[in-house]
């Protein structure tokens, strides 16, 4: 069962270990047939689509869960919405064929909203967006495990605009290669000439994958 | 905010400040500070009830860490308790930390509860827990940040009534000029009546003080305004009295006779980050008839009062479905003896073993009914083994009634070795009452013993990476202990003892010796036992930026010294001062069950190194048997 669920902003400071161990209780308490993994430590059979930062909040991630036997997608919503804390509800479900390409797999971008928390700040970046995006490339410096690596992000970039003192972004998320928010960031503080990176409120709209003819669409709808 | 309708950061009450300033100050420092889920709120099964539609609002502070708050099972028995009436609210509070606490100031952002954001001044009771003297200091720098005035005589008609219970409350003199009313024993139906009679005063325009003295008629409650303290010219009280006539010379504690009938939560919060305890604790029992002579909770919690197996496998079943927790971990002073320990974890097992939920029991009893049951869910849960024979030689065991031989040990021991475990926990106390360097020499004997037995077992039966952890801690005499009179052992002293067990432990290969800087047991036993007189050190060293005392980096040594020196109170008049008998203690007009005369007779039993039998082989006549019903084993 795949299901689309919501991280609130409330809690955008709970990170993605103890969201999955709250949606592993959510589980337990749903009286739903989860799969156990078998051996010594038995948990229940949950995967995400992606991991969300710590700081960021969801609107539509994405869980998929087995179950011993099938139950319908509304009777698993609304188990589910009665087991999940308030600010982490499902808003939809989903039951997925048999053999299907592994979610985390499928997910090839992602749409965020960022909010700027200083409006002189979010103006600055809105005015400067056009050349910005002119750029041809836009090295920015990415952590790794081997230290900082320097990534060309132009190419990740799909789409990036203002909209009142937020920004709109739809950037590659895959398990390969990723622009994280972060990294835009430093990129467009860089560019705008500020001396650090602005504060800001990152949600994330939608994992996104490829549809047949390899245009982004919604993981969910796909 | 989910919990409080549409306005975010607190339901319209909050008057003198724009709403939206006050949250969206709270969310920029969520940003900055180290960890930010102490402070989101959110949880599972924390409670969403309405502001306004609740005439009681009670403020729950824990005064230490959201982590350590919420690990406390009887914050969340009270806190749902509470909850449960519909006419009362209840939020939770917590210490914050360092950082958070620092830009809490530099905004102006006061102490704010985590359900709705609220600054504690505007509930009805502030509620403090006291688990541990030294969390004291936290709840003066809790009481400021949230704008309270921390003496109870500087408070407003509208301020909150500050209220404490716990079991720190059966000595409340050191905290007497700060909380208003102390609510001593058991808290689940006396804090809904202290509730229900605040709120009837309130409706009947009382003032402040004359709601205080109907306070009174609440079982275990005690306001320290309404009494007298006088002294003797070397320092000890001449007498205390009440100076109303609502002020009972006594208090007695509050006892709930029936366990099985009173209020347990059938849902608990569930965090989302790391807490200390994060699993359902079931509490099968209250109070222990060991009568170890140390062990303040021992005897404030008598009688001993057992939930049943039917009430106890049910409250587990429904915790259970409520929490999706993944551990119950049965909690009471000495499980092992719970009556039908046995039947109770094979039918847990047996209902939660579809939900593949492990049972786990703080002092493992490793009966072989209990040992084949155990083996069959556990079997990765091989961790440590924690054992507490508390002194070295049977001789101070005698004295401080600790009813274990050194061969119990050894055979429990030997046991958990051949069962696969390979790490063990020995916990020892120095500085008891009559010890001897023979006493400190038997705990590096026990502990070679002990390393012998898992030597014993031959090599391909034996887990592998022997771990013997010996930890010895500094006796702190507590007030309701047959060793109230005793004086704690001074620094110089202890330093020594403790060098004395390095080089002792040292010749012991594979053990591992833990011991704390003595300064910290040193000032908490100073508190256990001091008088209003403490309450005037612990502002001046409140004062002097102490906070956080229990949290070792820090914990100011020196500013508690200077505190001490400049208001003129004497530490060792405190901790290093044998009592005599007929001394009038702080606590003395406290009844907590147990009478004054059982335990001097059992502090002159331990003179003479005699154990008392384990009160369930016979009645030894501790007090509780004035009750009636209310001890079922004193027939
Ligand atoms: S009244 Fe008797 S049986 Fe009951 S706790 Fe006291 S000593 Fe034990």
């Amino acid at each position: 069962m795949m299901a689309v669920f919501e991280k609130s902003p409330r809690l955008r400071h709970i990170g993605h270990l103890d969201i999955q161990r709250a949606v592993q209780r959510a589980l337990r308490r749903s009286g739903l047939p989860v799969s156990y993994s078998k051996g010594f430590n038995p948990h229940i059979l949950l995967t995400f689509a992606s991991a969300l930062s710590t700081g960021y909040a969801g609107r539509r991630e994405i869980m998929e869960v087995q179950l011993e036997r099938e139950v319908s997608p509304e009777a698993f919503l609304s188990a589910m919405n009665a087991a999940m804390p308030p600010d982490m509800q499902l808003s939809e479900a989903k039951m997925l064929p048999d053999q299907h390409i592994a979610l985390m797999a499928a997910v090839q971008a992602a749409d965020y909203t960022i909010t700027l928390t200083d409006d002189a700040a979010a103006a600055a970046i809105a005015a400067k967006l056009p050349a910005f995006l002119a750029q041809e490339s836009i090295i920015a410096l990415r952590r790794t495990k081997s230290g900082m690596k320097e990534t060309d992000i132009r190419p990740l970039i799909h789409t990036l605009k203002a909209e009142g003192n937020a920004l709109r972004a739809v950037m590659t998320l895959t398990e390969r290669l990723a622009c994280k928010p972060g990294m835009l960031l430093d990129a467009l503080a860089a560019f705008c000439g500020f001396e650090e990176t602005p504060r800001v409120m990152v949600v994330r709209n939608a994992l996104l994958g490829a549809d047949t003819a390899g245009a982004l669409a919604p993981l969910e709808t796909l | 905010m989910p919990s409080c309708g549409s306005e975010p950061g607190g339901c319209g009450q909050v008057k003198e400040e724009n709403p939206l300033t006050m949250h969206e100050k709270i969310e920029a420092m969520l940003e900055k500070v180290q960890k930010a889920p102490r402070y989101t709120g959110g949880e599972m099964n924390t409670a969403v009830k309405k502001w306004d539609e609740a005439a009681l609002r009670f403020a729950f502070c824990f005064p230490d860490t959201y982590e350590i708050g919420m690990s406390h099972l009887g914050m969340k028995i009270l806190y749902h308790g509470i909850n449960s009436q519909p006419d009362m609210l209840c939020e939770r509070v917590f210490m914050p930390w360092v950082d958070m606490k620092a830009l809490m100031e530099a905004e102006s952002v006061p102490l704010f509860s985590l359900e709705s954001r609220t600054p504690i001044s505007r509930f009805d009771v502030v509620g403090f827990t006291l688990q541990y003297e030294m969390s004291y200091t936290n709840i003066l720098a809790m009481l400021k940040l949230g704008g309270i005035p921390l003496k109870n005589a500087e408070r407003a008609e509208d301020d909150p009534i500050v209220v404490a219970g716990g079991p720190c409350a059966f000595n409340p003199e050191p905290l007497a000029e700060f909380i208003d009313a102390f609510m001593v024993g058991d808290g689940e139906e006396q804090i809904l009546e202290l509730n229900r009679a605040i709120l009837e005063g309130r409706r009947a325009g009382l003032s402040r003080m004359d709601i205080l003295k109907s306070l009174c008629r609440v079982q275990g409650v005690y306001v320290p305004a309404l009494y007298d303290v006088s002294y003797n010219e070397d320092g000890t009280i001449a007498a205390m009295k009440p100076n109303c006539p609502e002020a009972p010379e006594k208090v007695m504690k509050a006892i709930i006779t029936d366990l099985n009938s009173t209020y347990y939560p059938t849902e608990i919060p569930v965090p989302y980050t790391d807490i200390v305890h994060d699993r359902i604790m079931l509490e099968i029992m209250r109070g222990c008839t060991r009568g170890c002579r140390f062990c303040q909770a021992g005897m404030l919690y008598r009688p001993v009062r057992e939930r049943s197996l039917e009430n106890l496998v049910e409250l587990a079943m429904s915790l259970e479905n409520a929490t999706g927790y993944e551990d119950i971990s049965l909690s009471s002073l000495s499980s092992g003896d719970y009556t039908c320990l046995a039947e109770l974890i094979r039918e847990l097992i047996r209902r939660m073993k579809e939900k593949r939920v492990s049972i786990s029991l703080p002092s493992l009893r490793l009966d072989s009914i209990l040992k084949d049951s155990l083996e069959e869910t556990q079997k990765e849960r091989k961790t440590s083994l924690t054992f507490a024979p508390e002194a070295g030689t049977q001789r101070l065991r005698d004295v401080i009634n600790k009813g274990v031989t050194e061969d119990d040990l050894i055979e429990k021991v030997r046991d958990a070795f051949q069962g696969g475990w390979s790490s063990v926990k020995l916990y020892f106390m120095m500085g008891l009452p009559t010890e001897t360097y023979d006493d400190l020499d038997g705990i590096a004997d026990l502990a070679g013993k002990v390393v012998r037995e898992y030597f014993a077992v031959p090599k391909d039966q034996r887990a592998k990476g022997l771990r013997v952890t010996c930890s010895a801690s500094v006796f702190v005499p507590k007030p309701f202990t047959p060793f109230q009179w005793e004086p704690q052992d001074t620094q110089e002293v202890v330093r020594e003892k403790q060098r004395h067990l390095v080089t002792a432990l040292k010749k012991v290969k594979g053990v591992n010796f833990n011991y704390h800087e003595s300064d910290l047991s040193y000032l908490e036993a100073c508190f256990a036992r001091g008088d209003r007189r403490m309450g005037r050190v612990l502002l001046r060293a409140f004062e002097k930026g102490c906070m956080l005392d229990g949290w070792g980096e820090h914990f100011k040594y020196q500013a508690w010294r200077e505190a001490f020196e400049e208001t003129g109170v004497d530490p060792a008049f405190y901790a290093f001062r044998r009592r005599e008998k007929d001394e009038i203690l702080p606590w003395d007009f406290i009844d907590c069950g147990v009478t004054k005369e059982f335990l001097w007779r059992e502090k002159e039993r331990a003179d003479a190194a005699v154990t008392t039998k384990d009160c369930r082989k016979g009645c030894n006549g501790c007090g509780l048997q004035r009750f009636k019903g209310v001890c079922s084993f004193c027939g």
